[in-house]
């Protein structure tokens, strides 16, 4: 019996881009009836990136479904009164919105939280945005890794004495659709118990602050400025990746003790290395942390990737392969992760996307691929919303159902 | 939101915190109770005697006091948590703990597995125990991968999951002197934290429908592969997309992620699609060059992004980032100034939310820290109580909650047990 976590609760979900998508197909995944409304008219341009097979297509892309999964679709225009309305009725049998438009759009539609907790009083609703909800900046517009910049992690983030960076898999988007995923549930919680709702207000930016606690706590507890340090750790040398035999292929190596660093320097064959004295402690290794990443450099360049992480490994020193997307997806380990999932899709067939990085063990989560584009329109409208099919019809013909 | 009257979403369960045995610094744990205790559980942090736990031992050092109690990892990770102290690797030790954790709701423990079942505490043998505890194991592979008794940790799980590999974004000119870079502090501990946190609270709700708990296996590797996700769409439906993510891009620098230097530092700056391109065009005053048929579409701007960029970047550096970010924000284009660690503390937006909380030490003295994640209109996070002491709590725990008498516990102090 595969009875999920999240069975009965019905979240409206406004979502697009990349964050609340991601967190509503773990809401999906987990048991939860996701609706996500969506305008053919301005449709999510998320829709519109890849394609399959070489082939653009409003239900093709592959990076839709691969944050889109286990959700149902309808097919709303909330700037007309017909659309919003339905999109209250949604909400009225509802327990959770999520929203990531920018600030002050719901209330446009006349779908912001004072309205629509006025349809349901115990409604949940959390949004989020780049900077919030409040404050002198709260319309500012962006996308979640423009929001780095304002955060702080961006000038943190470099090589050292380099430029500040972005951060690789569109960071911070997917921390915030986890983020948002704890945040929704913390307040189903507390309604459970008390009866009552609330609106939630995350601001990207803020959250990433939130990720960055040493440089803050440094400022306010020392006045001391931090900047880019790389891979390196400020505790730990050697702390880094370093290039190995062949064409942009890299292995982290972190150590932990000098004993470690004693079994490094034997899987390097560099027992000069070992007994150089700029490196016999951890605290000289890390006043001369240039030098050493230099000679280890010089060293593991000799070796195949794979075979000196496999012999790291063999003596418990943290190390693994830097690996792109394909050598993510064949590694045995993930693999049998079952985080490779398979979806059956109307139009692209048979694909994988990633499952959620995490396993229940009394429950499977319930995975079925991306919708099209206002697939479940007339379903939602008839079984959860009570609609006839003579209303449905006029919606649609006053342009509100798409 | 700093009302002290306000109530608290998680006020009615009852956290577990295990410390981390191994050296490999991890504190996806510690972030996970730490996302707890800020909305109102109770957090236990149990914590080796005499040590404590890693958050006292990395990290900068703040004024004053011993280093064990004013580390800034401390400071702010342990924030709303009790602290009691233990010794996991004596028998006598597991025993308390076993004691601890009846009526507890959540346990999370970042041990590897082997150790975990070599001490009696592995998620079985819990499980078994306690059926209405939720053990969430966060490790660095999972307890069942292949790679279960690899050391992972920050760097490794963010090499391993292609974070790395995109970063620095869209900056890499040069491969063989630009490693594949990790993100600033412990991004994959935070992550695979929060990740945690989220599947604990998937699991209560799981509770509330059968009145069991189960085991949840969070993976710092593959929380950190989740941020990719996209890029794993790309690649398994042959999306033109997947030659992207490739280190080696061409520096597309109209992409969101984009970094421009300025007059006075940097900015994020994106001009597409094209109804930002617009924008961006008003925004720069209609000069002469945005009219040049090499910029007339998307794909062409793409296409010949280093002459976009060399013009764009030469008005840039005619204006600070405040002055642009206003006006590309009046012309709705997403813009924002690059901040220091100083400007992010002094940001005046920050300020008016009460992001930064006031928080009173009795040896750090008081000092503000960054505000929890989200702002929840009737249960907002906030601090209840700073960092404990180390085995602040023991007293209270052992004698109070568990009724063991005075001079029995202070025998196991004296014994190292707790």
């Amino acid at each position: 019996m595969n009875d999920l976590p999240l069975a009965g609760i019905r979240v409206a979900d406004f979502g697009w881009i990349f964050a609340v998508p991601h967190t509503t197909s773990w809401l999906g995944a987990l048991g939860a009836d996701v609706i996500r409304i969506e305008s053919p008219k301005r449709p999510d341009l998320v829709r519109f990136l890849g394609g399959t097979d070489g082939q653009l297509g409003i239900n093709r892309s592959g990076l839709f479904h691969s944050i889109n999964f286990s959700k149902r679709s309808i097919a709303l225009d909330l700037t007309n009164p017909a659309g919003a309305e339905v999109a209250r009725r949604l909400v009225a049998c509802s327990d959770i919105i999520t929203e990531n438009f920018g600030t002050g759009v719901m209330t446009k539609f006349g779908l912001d939280y004072e309205k629509l907790r006025a349809v349901k009083p115990d409604i949940i609703m959390m949004s989020g945005t780049p900077l919030g909800q409040t404050g002198p900046l709260a319309g500012a517009i962006g996308y979640g890794p423009n929001s780095l910049a304002f955060s702080g992690i961006s000038h943190l983030t470099g090589y050292p004495g380099g430029e500040p960076s972005g951060i690789g898999g569109t960071w911070p988007d997917f921390v915030v659709g986890v983020v948002m995923v704890m945040g929704v549930l913390a307040a189903l919680h507390y309604r459970d118990r008390t009866g009552e709702g609330q609106y939630i207000d995350l601001s990207i930016a803020e959250m990433v602050t939130g990720m960055i606690p040493e440089a803050m706590m440094d400022f306010f507890l020392n006045g001391r400025e931090q900047h880019p340090i790389g891979n390196r750790d400020p505790d730990l040398a050697p702390h880094g990746a370093f290039p190995t035999a062949g064409d942009d292929r890299w292995a982290a190596i972190v150590t932990v003790s000098d004993a470690e660093f004693t079994s490094l320097c034997e899987v390097l064959e560099a027992p000069g290395l070992a007994a150089d004295a700029r490196f016999q402690t951890m605290a000289a290794r890390l006043q001369n942390v240039d030098a050493l990443e230099r000679e280890i450099g010089e060293l593991t360049r000799k070796f195949d990737r794979d075979d000196l992480v496999a012999k790291l490994r063999a003596r418990h020193i943290a190390a693994g392969p830097m690996y792109n997307t394909a050598e993510i997806i064949a590694d045995p380990a993930m693999v049998e992760s079952g985080m490779n999932v398979e979806v059956d899709h109307k139009e692209v067939g048979r694909r994988v996307i990633p499952g959620l990085p995490v396993s229940f063990s009394a429950c499977q989560p319930n995975y079925y691929g991306g919708p099209a584009i206002g697939e479940h329109t007339d379903e939602v409208l008839t079984q959860v919303l009570g609609y006839s099919p003579d209303e449905i019809t006029r919606l649609r013909q006053a342009g509100g159902v798409l | 939101m700093q009302n002290s009257q306000s109530p608290a979403a998680l006020d009615d369960l009852k956290v577990v915190e295990l410390p981390m045995l191994d050296p490999m610094p991890f504190f996806a744990a510690s972030m996970a109770a730490k996302a707890m205790a800020d909305l109102g559980a109770e957090v236990l942090k149990i914590e080796p005697p005499k040590t404590g736990a890693q958050d006292r031992h990395f990290g900068p050092v703040g004024r004053g006091g011993p280093e064990l109690e004013t580390r800034a990892l401390h400071l702010y990770l342990d924030c709303n948590k009790l602290s009691v102290t233990l010794d996991l690797a004596r028998p006598r030790g597991r025993d308390l703990l076993m004691r601890v954790l009846e009526g507890a709701d959540v346990v999370f423990n970042p041990n590897p597995p082997a150790l975990c079942e070599r001490l009696g505490i592995g998620w079985r043998a819990l499980c078994g125990r306690f059926a209405r505890l939720i053990v969430v194991s966060t490790t660095f592979f999972g307890t069942g991968s292949r790679y279960r008794d690899f050391r992972g940790g920050d760097l490794v799980a963010t090499q391993m999951s292609g974070v790395g590999y995109e970063t620095p974004f869209n900056q890499v000119t040069d491969p063989p002197n630009q490693p594949p870079l990790k993100a600033a502090e412990r991004q994959a501990d935070y992550m695979t934290g929060y990740t945690a946190a989220a599947s604990a609270m998937v699991a209560l709700q799981g509770r509330k429908r059968s009145g069991r708990g189960q085991h949840v296996d969070v993976s710092q590797w593959l929380s950190m592969v989740s941020t990719i996700r996209i890029n794993v769409g790309e690649l398994s439906h042959d999306s033109p997309r997947a030659g992207m993510h490739r280190r080696l891009f061409v520096r597309r620098k109209t992409n969101a992620g984009w970094i421009y230097p300025c007059k006075d530092g940097f900015v994020s700056f994106r001009s597409s699609p094209g109804n930002f391109w617009d924008g961006a065009v008003r925004m720069l005053g209609s000069p002469e060059w945005t009219k040049e048929p090499i910029f007339e579409t998307e794909t062409l701007r793409l296409k010949n992004s280093d002459a976009l960029d060399a013009l764009l970047t030469s008005w840039f550096m005619e204006h600070t980032k405040e002055d642009i970010f206003q006006r590309a924000q009046a012309q709705g284009v997403p813009c924002f100034p690059l901040y220091n660690v100083r400007e992010v503390a002094h940001n005046r937006h920050y300020q008016a939310r009460d992001f930064f909380q006031d928080c009173e030490h009795p040896l750090a003295g008081r000092f503000k820290m960054p505000g929890p994640p989200y702002l929840m209109s009737r249960t907002p996070g906030r601090v209840r109580r700073p960092a404990p002491h180390l085995g602040e709590h023991n007293l209270m725990v052992y004698c109070e909650r568990l009724g063991i008498a005075r001079d029995q516990v202070d025998a196991m102090l004296s014994q190292g047990v707790i």
